[in-house]
């Protein structure tokens, strides 16, 4: 164990940064879902049929294909139409892309289960589409798509690994490199392995918070 | 004055309301009976604009509902009180109440604020103003339901079986809030099946049957021996209702 | 003239990667099932220690990236217990632990989903815990489970393509030769990305038709 500690310690700095590196790249990945996860699931309601078909297309593509795939596309195909971006920046536009096709059916599934009850009540009152939406609909869905959300952000932290595969050192890209010059690749996977599952344990810990939150003071489950 | 001009009312196949014809004047309280079924929810959901007409037309002051702009203007002079309350679930009892009030009639927050609080008061909430709809007793809930469609100061105020998810004793409570607006001059149009509030509050009752209004009345003349009484189908239903 | 154009021949290419995912699927797919299926006869005989390991260890599945877990499995395997590991076992082993995890939870939820009345009524009859597992819970339990691992069996298909990152040639890993060599990658992982959503629409409504009938055997639906 000490001998272990030993071999890995002068590494840590250098997988923090690919630590952060992870960070950073979710963050900014879920942003870019969570807007693109609105934008489709607003589209899904459009009174156009082709608009709507669009956003239903969205998301089954990319949520019925392989991210990795999907990541090769951008990562080799954009320089091709003389699209210049860094690996960073197509790892995460890629990312917020699968990530917005998760976030929208979130929402959706979160829209739709707003009770009509309520709808007619804000509709005979007087308000207007939009304000019902922002005002109504929106902020119910919110609070009642905390936990599926939740499970989404998970898994974009999980699927981030794989931006590896195209030259981004976050963490697995820097255990990857410290596994081979240390030739303790078991080791370096293992506590990477648990890294990412202490990880994962804090954001669902953040998730229940926050869904307790919300939900404190509201029942969401019917009119009743 | 609400206008009803042979409204007709489809959903598919079937015919849900037949050329129904009804006027209701300011300042009367209006009781629709009827057997389940008879369409009188459809009939409330036609004038406030929730079901699209077959036929027909129904005017609010003058506006149609079947119109764009009709139907604004239409739903400011109305308000609606639902059987299973409505609020919104997200919001305290405050904010239920001066969500339109701020959003539709553009009213000041503060004065939406404190006309929310007089209404809370008037029915006895005062206490409960920050409290979410998760938290107040059925009762307590129908009547934030009713400073909602009061605090739009509605010329009409449109009921649908407003105590039938309440028990007996919270029955009572929002009964006595309607008995003392009906007393206050506000003009009602009353979905129940509580026989004998309706007697006791209405100025007319009309009898809704497989979507036919088969009877239109002053209170009086639909319970007397020789006025709604000696319609069969009417006798049937009040004695039915008697029992129960 | 590109740097190499596509050949008659890259189609054969495609062809196999295609059979190698499938296959590399079908088997991966089967072993969890089994694996998950005793997990959960552990789980439900409460066997001291090892329930709690196969919880640990399932839960360490579904909170890692399988790119992680294939990694250690084919790198740091070998390394640590001086073994051969070749890319298609690694793989193998990696994604049918993998999908043994997510199966596992779903059977466990399904049997909880069954009403405890139903099992407390079993009891009474002095039924076993074997016979209630098998005659009372089991049939419901499917009905209950096949959405939920429908849902997870297209998600670990495309699972499937992180193999390629050790170096099994299945059609990921065919996209990237070809990618390479023709330097046509909109084409390359436009067609690869279709038969993999092809594969995954077959399977879910292949899914769906099992459900359906599934359902009826056990919904009871009146007369
Ligand atoms: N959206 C709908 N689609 C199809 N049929 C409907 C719809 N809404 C109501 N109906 C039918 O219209 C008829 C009248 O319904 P309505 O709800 O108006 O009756 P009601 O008099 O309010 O009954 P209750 O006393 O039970 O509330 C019923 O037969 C009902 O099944
Ligand atoms: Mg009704």
């Amino acid at each position: 164990m000490n001998q272990l500690w030993v071999t890995l310690r002068p590494h840590l700095p250098f997988m923090l940064d690919g630590f952060l590196l992870t960070v950073f790249a979710c963050t900014l990945a879920i942003i870019g879902a969570v807007l693109i996860g609105a934008l489709m699931a607003s589209l899904r309601t459009s009174g156009n049929r082709i608009v709507r078909g669009v956003a239903f297309a969205y998301s089954d593509v990319f949520r019925n294909t392989p991210f990795i795939v999907q990541l090769f596309f951008f990562f080799y195909g954009l320089p091709e139409i003389g699209i210049y971006i860094g690996a960073f920046e197509t790892g995460v536009i890629a990312l917020s892309i699968i990530g917005g096709a998760f976030v929208s059916d979130v929402i959706r599934s979160g829209i739709l289960a707003v009770d009509q009850g309520v709808i007619e009540a804000a509709k005979v009152s007087g308000l207007s589409r939009w304000t019902i939406f922002t005002k109504i609909v929106l902020p119910i869905a919110l609070r009642t798509s905390v936990r599926p959300m939740g499970s989404v952000l998970i898994n974009m932290v999980l699927t981030s690994s794989i931006l590896s595969t195209i030259t981004i050192n976050e963490l697995t890209g820097t255990a990857k490199i410290v596994a081979s010059t240390t030739f303790k690749p078991f080791e370096v996977y293992l506590v990477l392995l648990v890294l990412y599952a202490s990880l994962t344990y804090a954001l669902s810990l953040l998730i229940n918070t926050v869904h307790r939150r919300l939900n404190r003071a509201m029942d969401t489950g019917g009119a009743a | 004055m609400i206008v009803i001009e042979n409204v007709e009312k489809r959903f598919g196949e079937t015919t849900v309301l037949k050329r129904i014809n009804l006027t209701i004047e300011p300042g009367e309280v209006v009781t629709i009976l009827g057997s389940s079924g008879s369409g009188k929810s459809t009939l409330i959901r036609c004038i406030n604009g929730l079901e699209a007409l077959s036929g027909g037309r129904i005017t609010v002051d003058g506006n149609d509902v079947s119109t764009k702009a009709g139907l604004a203007t239409a739903r400011r002079r109305s308000a609606t009180v639902f059987q299973l309350f409505n609020l919104y679930p997200h919001m305290t009892a405050l904010e239920n109440i001066t969500l339109a009030p701020i959003n539709v009639l553009k009213k000041p927050r503060a004065e939406a604020e404190a006309r929310a609080r007089e209404l809370l008061k008037l029915v006895g909430l005062a206490d409960l103003a920050t409290a979410y709809p998760q938290r107040l007793s059925g009762g307590q809930r129908q009547r934030v339901g009713i400073c909602r469609a009061l605090a739009m100061d509605p010329r009409y105020l449109l009921l649908d079986e407003v105590t039938s998810a309440l028990d007996p004793e919270m029955t009572g409570e929002v009964l006595d809030i309607l008995a003392e607006l009906a007393r206050g001059g506000t003009t009602m149009l009353f979905v129940t099946h509580e026989v004998e509030f309706a007697r006791r509050i209405s100025s007319r009752i009309v009898f809704l049957e497989q979507g036919e209004l088969i009877v239109d009345m002053p209170t009086e003349r639909f319970f007397a021996e020789d006025g709604g009484f000696a319609v069969p189908r009417i006798r049937q239903f009040l004695t039915k209702m008697k029992k129960d | 003239m590109r740097y190499a154009d596509f050949t008659p021949y890259d189609l054969v290419l495609l062809a196999q990667g295609l059979g190698v995912t499938v296959g590399l699927f079908t088997l991966t797919t089967l072993v969890g099932l089994l694996i998950a299926a005793l997990f959960t006869l552990v789980d439900y005989y409460r066997v001291p220690v090892l329930r709690q390991v196969i919880v640990t260890v399932s839960e360490a599945l579904k909170n890692s990236p399988v790119l992680v877990q294939l990694f250690l499995v084919f790198f740091g395997l070998p390394a640590f217990f001086h073994i051969n590991m070749t890319p298609f076992v690694a793989a193998s082993l990696t994604i049918s632990l993998n999908t043994a995890a997510f199966a596992f939870v779903i059977f466990r939820s399904g049997i909880d989903a069954v009403e405890a009345e139903q099992v407390a009524a079993a009891k009474v009859y002095g039924h076993s815990r074997w016979q209630i597992l098998r005659f009372v819970l089991l049939p419901q339990a499917a009905a209950f489970s096949i959405g939920p691992l429908v849902g997870l069996l297209v998600n670990q298909l495309q699972v499937t393509s992180l193999i390629s990152v050790i170096g099994v040639f299945d059609l990921t890993k065919i996209g990237n030769i070809l990618n390479l060599r023709t330097l046509e990658p909109f084409i390359v992982w436009t067609v690869v990305g279709l038969l993999y959503y092809a594969l995954a629409k077959l399977l879910a409504s292949v899914g769906a038709r099992i459900e359906k009938r599934l359902r009826r055997s056990v919904v009871w639906e009146g007369i």
